[in-house]
């Protein structure tokens, strides 16, 4: 009966430093900017070593540290900023009215069976024409104006967000359409107090896909139009062999679409859909 | 006086994968008096939840009328509240919100609603919940806060749909005691619909027993216990076992011809 005692003895001696490393970890990670940034510290070490170790020429692959230095540069001289808010501006006008329309239209297309049966197969139709499609035609309607921009990312908008909508809608439950039926309210007040809200969570399903589409559409139209832009620079730097300024146009494009979801849409569903315990949490733990 | 009144009710419907009509409910009649605790009981499949449905105006029937407080009734409304087998509370409200849902429907100010919200959350036993979410109840306050978001509204009827069928056993009992307490407090006037012979003869002041499909009215029994009831004490007199066999005995009659497929559970 002595061996299992010495046994236990040494797992508890070897248990509490692991279990205070495993506390410790625990909270280092708990913290927002590793959290954040963790996942990508191994990318950017393995980018790095690749770049170092010179598996690729050097001239198509550049280094975090190349990349860092066009990025100040680019800063100082003013580009990049001048850039980012071109293509920020289109994305803005792009969302705003790509939700103007996308939203009436989802909700009168779920609501009423003849709109539905009057549009769905024009939207099924039209949603086969790919955004950049409309490009040809639009520059000669528009020229290389924010007009051609804004109406090629509201056009990919629309789309997903009427079907998230109609979606949302048929998703909820008619026992909340009954209960709100039997304490009074008329059909406008169930639309607004039942119909609405119940289809949230499909809808901002809706609205994350229909800007993630919208985000590359500006993208790809930018890359077309090309007057200026993120995409713009892109492609130019492309052109003239600017094999870093061409990363730094990918990061940019992940690290503002990282900060909308951060600071748009992930409070918007905390504070709705969440709160109300009507989707699981997106990022498990928060 | 009568508050709800139930004459001829029958519903057909057709079998959407055979073709068939089907008799769903052959004629059903009976009245609820105000102040009143009328359970409906039958076979299982026998459209006990149809009628409520009707009542409720969620279902159109094929014949028949529903009259409330003397007045026929066709559509939901605010004078038949329903409490549901699955709560149906608005997730996107608090319990608050939910509780004054029906009063702001009527457009009662807001400091009134806060008022009378509370007074009825406070009644169920769910003071001091009143900035929850629904998600964040369990199961038994849910059914809690469904009953006083249709109480809140003072509706001429409240219908209760089997709504402690999908509740561990333990928190039952306590619902069904409780919910005695607040109709013995405040008599509203009660149709409730279950398939648990005990809970009705518990609860009810009478029992309707529906007979299996096309379901007619097999008997109204008259629970003539005395009030106030406690399950305990309830359920040990004799009156409440002689009451609950002898509606067994028509549900298991009923039953016969098809083989039993009576649930008491």
């Amino acid at each position: 009966m002595v061996a299992p005692t010495d046994g236990a003895l040494d797992r508890a001696a070897t248990r509490t430093p692991r279990r205070r490393l495993a506390v410790w970890l625990r909270r280092v990670t708990r913290t927002g900017a590793v959290r954040t940034l963790g996942p990508f510290v191994p990318i950017v070490v393995l980018w790095w070593l690749a770049a170092e170790l010179e598996v690729f020429p050097a001239a198509f692959f550049v280094g975090p540290d190349a990349v860092l230095t066009e990025f100040l540069d680019l800063m100082r001289k003013g580009v990049l900023p001048g850039y980012l808010s071109d293509s920020l501006t289109r994305l803005a006008y792009g969302i705003g009215f790509g939700l103007l329309i996308g939203l009436p239209m989802g909700f009168l297309v779920a609501m009423s069976a003849w709109a539905r049966r009057l549009t769905w197969p024009l939207l099924l139709f039209f949603q086969a024409i790919a955004d950049i499609a409309w490009l040809p035609i639009v520059i000669v309607w528009f020229g290389f104006s924010l007009t051609a921009v804004t109406f090629v990312i509201v056009y990919t908008i629309v789309f997903p967000l009427v079907l998230a909508v109609v979606s949302g809608v048929e998703q909820v439950p008619q026992e909340l359409v009954r209960a709100a039926r039997s304490l009074g309210a008329g059909r406008f007040r169930v639309f607004v107090e039942v119909i609405v809200p119940g289809a949230l969570p499909a809808v901002a399903g809706g609205i994350r896909t229909g800007l993630g589409y919208g985000w590359r559409a500006l993208i790809a139209a930018e890359i077309i139009v090309g007057t200026s832009g993120v995409g713009f620079m892109m492609f130019d730097a492309r052109r003239v062999g600017d094999v870093s300024e061409v990363f730094l146009g990918m990061i940019v494009l992940g690290v503002l679409w990282y900060a909308m979801d951060a600071l748009v849409l992930a409070p918007f569903e905390r504070a709705t859909v969440e709160r109300w315990g009507m989707v699981r949490q997106v990022e498990a733990g928060r | 006086m009568t508050a709800l009144e139930i004459s001829g009710l029958a519903k057909e419907y057709v079998d959407s994968y055979s073709g068939d009509r089907v008799t769903a409910i052959g004629e059903v009649t009976f009245t609820v008096e105000e102040g009143e605790f009328v359970s409906i009981l039958g076979p299982s499949g026998c459209g006990k939840t149809t009628v409520l449905n009707i009542i409720a105006g969620f279902v159109e029937q094929t014949a028949g009328t529903v009259k409330v407080g003397g007045r026929v009734v066709d559509g939901p409304g605010p004078d038949r509240g329903v409490v549901f087998q699955n709560h149906a509370l608005f997730p996107w409200k608090t319990v608050l919100g939910n509780a004054a849902f029906g009063l702001r429907m009527k457009g009662i100010p807001a400091a009134r609603r806060r008022e009378i919200a509370l007074e009825h959350l406070e009644l169920v036993g769910l003071a001091g919940f009143e900035n929850r979410y629904p998600h964040e109840l369990s199961g038994g306050m849910r059914q809690r806060l469904g009953v006083a978001r249709v109480l809140a509204n003072e509706p001429a009827v409240m219908l209760m749909d089997e709504p402690f069928a999908s509740i561990d056993a333990q928190t039952r009992r306590k619902l069904q005691e409780d919910l005695t307490r607040v109709f013995e407090l405040r008599r509203p006037t009660v149709f409730f619909v279950t398939h648990d012979i005990d809970e009705a003869v518990f609860l009810s002041d009478r029992v309707v027993v529906l007979s299996r499909r096309p379901s007619r009215v097999r008997e109204i029994v008259t629970v003539d216990l005395p009030r106030p009831r406690d399950w305990q004490g309830t359920t040990a007199l004799p009156e409440f076992r002689e009451i609950a066999n002898h509606i067994t005995a028509l549900l298991s009659e009923g039953g016969d011809r098809e083989g039993p497929e009576l649930t008491a559970a």
